[in-house]
């Protein structure tokens, strides 16, 4: 895969004086690839189940079997017009929950790591993964009790001034129920994964390139977007995806706290017009399905799998992109800085040098999927060399 | 400073001393947030008053007063400076609403239910044959064991997976590997696996292994490690790969092995992710329900073999207890909310174990 | 009231004893000190001799009844251990035991006739049984500030659950409720996100008084968009309970301390209020067997406009235990056999009624039953 520096392990030296390989270390090899084998083995295993039981209904004639035209499943042409809106509810309720969660989430990663007191941090840090800890089933239980309550006036709030947005018109729930309260929850829900792995992330940038930053004459927040947002790019994306897998597939709390519909609809205060999300509905409705309803279900879960998949190779494709240009916007960064002497312009190399190889380290995840990456890196650095 | 050093450039004015002038005062941050909670309620007080409203204006007013401040008295860097300190300052505070609230709810409602009988004993019930009467005794000690043996065996398997597999795509894979990239794309593929589907593919697969009666502890640990896998290798890989190549090199240099690099001094130095890594990927599988009655079924008996017969765990009893209440519909949420709050202790109790376990093998370093 | 049932029950269990003077008690000492209900109707059940696992699962509307069941049951078979899971619910229930995982299901709605067609692989040619042995009834739950008795007429509950009634105040409530001051407060119908039999039995009874105002199909679905949907009964009940002006349906042995509506029988005037006697009488009213071609089977079909009597409660729920005519293991045929009739005896009915809030099941279905029964092995 990728090199995590520019004399990875992978650049092996000329044959006869590679280190002698000795037994433990085939065997650890060994292992290894092995383990990587086993996901293999096992993703298969799940695809091939999925894709067995979800052909009968995907095929199948909605309109006119009779054990589909019945129950949840009655009143659909077909498989896709009936995942359709489905897609659309899960898309939509974990979008609002990452535009509300992740900028907090590393909000609070930078807090812990940056600016709150050294001894505090590890406190506020251990608070922030007992939130991880919490059980779907209680921010359900959650969700009932305290957040519906609490979104119902800004929800009238919202419907009176805003209301000419699509996003808050509507008949305003009176119950709480509605696709916000569930987003809200589920920002909560992704806050602890994106937060605690960001904030490791933070902590490991090299404090070199913070010192090196701060010395040249940076506040903290240059100092943070030029050394620390840079070395944990990568990082922090793969923490916002994870976030975003769980809130794609999180079932129970949305089941419990949405009054969902099988539609369309971009309101988010309202009763009866909130997208159900595919993970809910197949939560709700598989105990009482029967059996070609519950492939048809399942039908539905292997969209939701089609789904994160695209969403995690788009995301790996902006990172990648982001990865390319972030080199220039720091030398960018670094021009604005004050007018310095030679000692520090020497500094200013160093550093880029070295933030360069952190980069491409970084970047290495993106280098997966966007095979040139490690390249063009590569030329920023040299471009810096000279 | 810079004009002293350096002679081809002529200061032009007065030169500005950076260290001392345009300057705000020490606590002016505070001044203006007490100001701005002030002007919040005023200004709340004529609209109608309340709690959030008032906290969320004053940030609001808060951030813009101090931009504001800081541009005029200082320069527009500093104003940033300024302003995201404030952000990142209010973002914590947001998250700690919630945290705080979904707690308390916990302790509130589950301190109540929570003894030591509640510990030790399993739930069940008691007949009368006389009056024909049922009673209930709450207990979640079978939950407890189950939740245990269960997530135990779903981090026995996950864990070395998925190290190796973080191992093997950092340390072992070279670039542009078919493998590595195959296994990365796959691991991307299996965090969207909803968590029912996981419960129903190894239903699934031990009816097919073991026959219909198929419900056991350990189809439902297969469940979990099926989501429990790409979360360990995900955040694996990402603190692997943020191990310096410097220490490896340093390392090889010496005639090390490679085993012994990446066990000596790879893991050690990432190890405090990992743990962080593992302890996300346990706290997230501990809580499942779906998958775990569609595996191991639902039982009130007690059962410690998780080769045979129905188990039950802690999420699924706060699920039942509350979907499905019994006659007294106070006692059923009450065990289901002590359910979820021994679920909280029991994973706090995990956290700090591998916090120590972390500590100790971790280097002696900086942080 | 509880004694009044129990008297009834009594009563009933009499009746049975002596038309069932054949089967003797055997049952250890259960219930034998009872001089209050006579337990004479328990089968001939040898709780000594059993021993074993069973594994069931399904409906949860009759999940407290089974636990009732179960734990009086294993009190005197102590060689016995049954998990019933009531969070697979009705479909679930019957999935699984069709796949053999189950010795038998809790379901809402009796065999479907491809179901029936594949229980036959699983159960050899006699097919499977159907056995009505829980009864309860569907409860119209509202919560309105200051409104504590509410009569609501079967077309009132229809146009109001399909959102034709917007306000509490309107005119076609008022007709049910005179003399009582209604608030201006809008309606919030609070209906069943998850798919439920619940549901199912609520939907067949609309549809079937109110055709012309009803006109969605009956399902386990919850046909119309516009209404407050939450999941399980427990879910409704905990959102009619939240809110003001709220109205929604719920078995009625889990609605907790909320208020119930009394429905109107028939297209009279007599509005009746839930009582385990009146569903009884429901059943007996309103139930007739269905041929499924399958010996034995007592799959129910419900008229909900026979139910005309002022003593009978207009929206009934039967619940099924569903098993095979004959076992694979003989042994474990037995086993459920044994389980299920002591469920469908005088006294198994009894501990429902006491533990879970449902109402006996009659007396001579019980017999039909036992009858039934005799057929497994």
């Amino acid at each position: 895969m990728s090199k995590p520096g520019p004399s990875s392990p992978q650049q092996r030296a000329p044959k006869g004086m590679r280190a002698k390989a000795r037994p433990a270390d085939r065997i650890f090899l060994g292992l290894s690839t092995g383990s990587a084998a086993s996901i293999m083995v096992i993703l298969a295993g799940v695809a091939l189940f999925l894709i067995i039981q979800a052909v009968p209904a995907i095929m199948a004639d909605w309109q006119n079997n009779p054990e589909l035209n019945e129950g949840p499943t009655s009143g659909y042409a077909n498989f896709w017009t009936y995942v359709g809106p489905l897609i659309f509810g899960t898309l939509f309720a974990s979008a609002i929950a990452l535009i509300i969660g992740a900028p907090i989430a590393i909000g609070i990663a930078l807090f812990i790591s940056h600016y709150a007191p050294r001894r505090l941090a590890g406190i506020l840090g251990y608070l922030v993964d007992l939130l991880a800890a919490v059980p779907s089933i209680v921010f359900g239980l959650w969700g009932i009790i305290v957040i519906r309550p609490f979104l119902l006036p800004l929800s009238d709030w919202l419907n009176t001034y805003l209301g000419w947005i699509p996003f808050f018109g509507g008949t305003v729930s009176t119950t709480g129920s509605t696709i916000l309260a569930g987003a809200v929850v589920l920002a909560v829900m992704i806050l602890p994964i994106i937060t605690s792995i960001s904030r490791e992330i933070f902590l490991q940038t090299p404090r070199l390139h913070e010192e090196a930053a701060l010395a040249l004459g940076a506040t903290k927040w240059e100092m943070i977007k030029m050394a620390v947002f840079p070395y944990g790019r990568s990082g922090v994306i793969s923490a916002t995806l994870l976030g975003l897998g769980r809130a794609l597939g999180e079932t129970m709390a949305i089941a419990l706290i949405i009054s969902p519909a099988i539609l369309v609809s971009v309101r988010m205060l309202t009763e009866g017009e909130n997208s159900q999300t595919i993970a809910a509905n197949i939560a709700l409705n598989f105990p009482i399905a029967t059996t070609l309803q519950r492939e048809a279900l399942i039908g539905t879960g292997l969209l939701l799998f089609v789904i994160s998949l695209a969403v995690n190779m788009l995301a790996r494709i902006i990172a990648g992109r982001a990865g390319k240009s972030a080199l220039k916007k720091r030398k960018k960064m670094l021009a604005q800085l004050p007018p310095s002497d030679p000692s520090t312009v020497l500094a200013v190399d160093d550093v880029l040098a070295g933030r360069a190889t952190a980069a491409q380290a970084t970047t290495g995840a993106a280098a997966a999927i966007d095979g040139d990456e490690t390249e063009t890196s590569k030329e920023e650095r040299e471009g810096n060399d000279a | 400073m810079s004009a002293t050093i350096s002679p081809t450039r002529q200061p032009t004015g007065p030169i500005a001393n950076s260290l001392t002038s345009g300057q705000l005062p020490r606590f002016v941050e505070w001044y203006v947030l007490a100001g701005s909670l002030a002007l919040s309620a005023v200004l709340l007080l004529l609209m109608g008053f309340n709690i959030a409203g008032w906290l969320v204006l004053a940030a609001v007013i808060y951030l813009i007063a101090l931009g504001i401040l800081s541009i005029v008295v200082e320069n527009r860097r500093k104003a940033t400076d300024r302003v995201v300190r404030g952000l990142v300052t209010v973002a914590f505070l947001l998250a700690l609403a919630p945290l705080i609230s979904t707690l308390f709810t916990v302790v509130a409602n589950g301190i109540g239910a929570v003894n030591w009988n509640f510990i030790t004993q399993t739930s069940g019930s008691t007949f009368n044959a006389d009056t024909l009467e049922v009673t209930q005794q709450v207990g979640a000690l079978q939950a407890i064991v189950g939740t245990l043996i269960i997530t135990g065996i779903a981090a026995l398997i996950s864990i070395p997976i998925g190290i190796l597999t973080a191992i093997y795509l950092v340390e072992y894979a070279k670039p542009g590997n078919w493998m590595a990239r195959t296994v990365t794309f796959l691991v991307d593929v299996m965090t969207g696996i909803p968590s029912i589907v996981a419960g129903l593919f190894a239903f699934s697969l031990f009816t097919l292994i073991v026959g219909p009666k198929a419900f056991s502890g350990f189809s439902a640990s297969v469940a979990l490690s099926v989501l429990m896998i790409p979360i360990v290798v995900r955040s694996c890989e990402e603190m692997l790969r943020l191990v310096p190549g410097d220490l490896r090199e340093a390392s090889y240099a010496l005639g090390v092995s490679k085993f012994s690099t990446i066990t000596k001094i790879v893991l050690p130095t990432a190890i405090a992710g990992i743990v962080t890594g593992i302890m996300l990927a346990i706290a997230r599988v501990i809580g499942e329900t779906a998958p775990i009655f569609m595996a191991a079924s639902f039982t009130d008996n007690f059962n410690a073999n998780p080769f045979e017969g129905p188990m039950q765990t802690l999420p699924v009893m706060a699920y039942t207890g509350y979907k499905f209440p019994g006659q007294d519909i106070a006692a059923s949420n009450d065990s289901a909310w002590g359910a979820a709050l021994l679920l909280v202790i029991l994973v706090v109790i995990l956290n700090l174990i591998a916090r120590v376990v972390a500590k100790v093998f971790a280097p002696k370093g900086s942080r | 009231m509880k004694l009044k049932n129990v008297a009834a029950v009594g009563s009933l269990a009499l009746v049975t004893a002596l038309a069932l003077s054949s089967c003797a008690s055997s049952g250890g000492d259960a219930g034998s000190t009872d001089s209050a209900t006579p337990t004479s109707a328990a089968p001939t059940i040898d709780f000594a001799s059993l021993s074993g696992t069973i594994t069931a699962g399904g409906s949860s509307a009759q999940a407290n009844a089974e636990a009732a069941w179960i734990t009086a049951f294993t009190a005197q078979a102590k060689g016995v251990t049954i998990n019933y899971d009531k969070s697979q619910g009705s479909g679930g229930g019957v999935t699984n035991w069709l796949a053999g995982s189950y010795d038998f299901a809790g379901s809402d709605s009796p065999l479907k006739d491809d179901q029936i067609t594949q229980s036959q692989t699983l159960c050899g040619p006699g097919g499977a049984l159907n056995l009505p042995v829980y009864l309860d009834g569907v409860a119209v739950i509202y919560n309105l500030a200051g409104v504590t008795d509410l009569n609501l007429s079967s077309a009132t509950i229809a146009k109001i659950f399909s959102l034709q009634i917007t306000t509490w105040n309107d005119p076609a409530i008022a007709a049910d409720n005179p003399g009582v001051t209604l608030p201006s407060t809008p309606i919030t119908t609070v209906t069943r996100s998850d798919g439920s039999g619940t549901t199912t039995n609520f939907t067949n009874y609309l549809s079937q008084t109110q055709p012309s105002i009803w006109t969605n199909a009956p399902g386990n679905a919850w046909p119309i968009a516009g209404s407050s949907a939450q999941q399980g009964g427990s879910g409704v009940v905990n959102t009619v309970k939240a809110g003001d002006g709220t109205i929604g349906y719920a078995d009625h042995s889990a609605i907790g301390d909320l208020t119930a509506a009394n429905v109107q029988v028939g297209t009279g005037t007599d509005f009746v209020a839930f009582s385990a006697e009146g569903a009884s009488n429901a059943f007996t009213a309103a139930a007739t067997t269905v041929d499924t071609g399958v010996e034995g089977d007592l799959a129910q079909k419900i008229d909900y406009t026979a139910i005309t009597d002022a003593d009978a409660y207009p929206i009934p729920l039967i619940s099924y235990q569903i098993l095979c005519t004959t076992f694979a293991d003989e042994a474990q045929g037995e086993l459920t056999k044994a389980f299920v009739s002591y469920v469908a005896s005088d006294q198994g009915q009894q501990i429902s009624a006491k533990n879970a809030g449902a109402a006996p099941i009659p007396a001579d279905m019980l017999a039909q039953i036992a009858t039934s029964l005799e057929l497994v092995k």
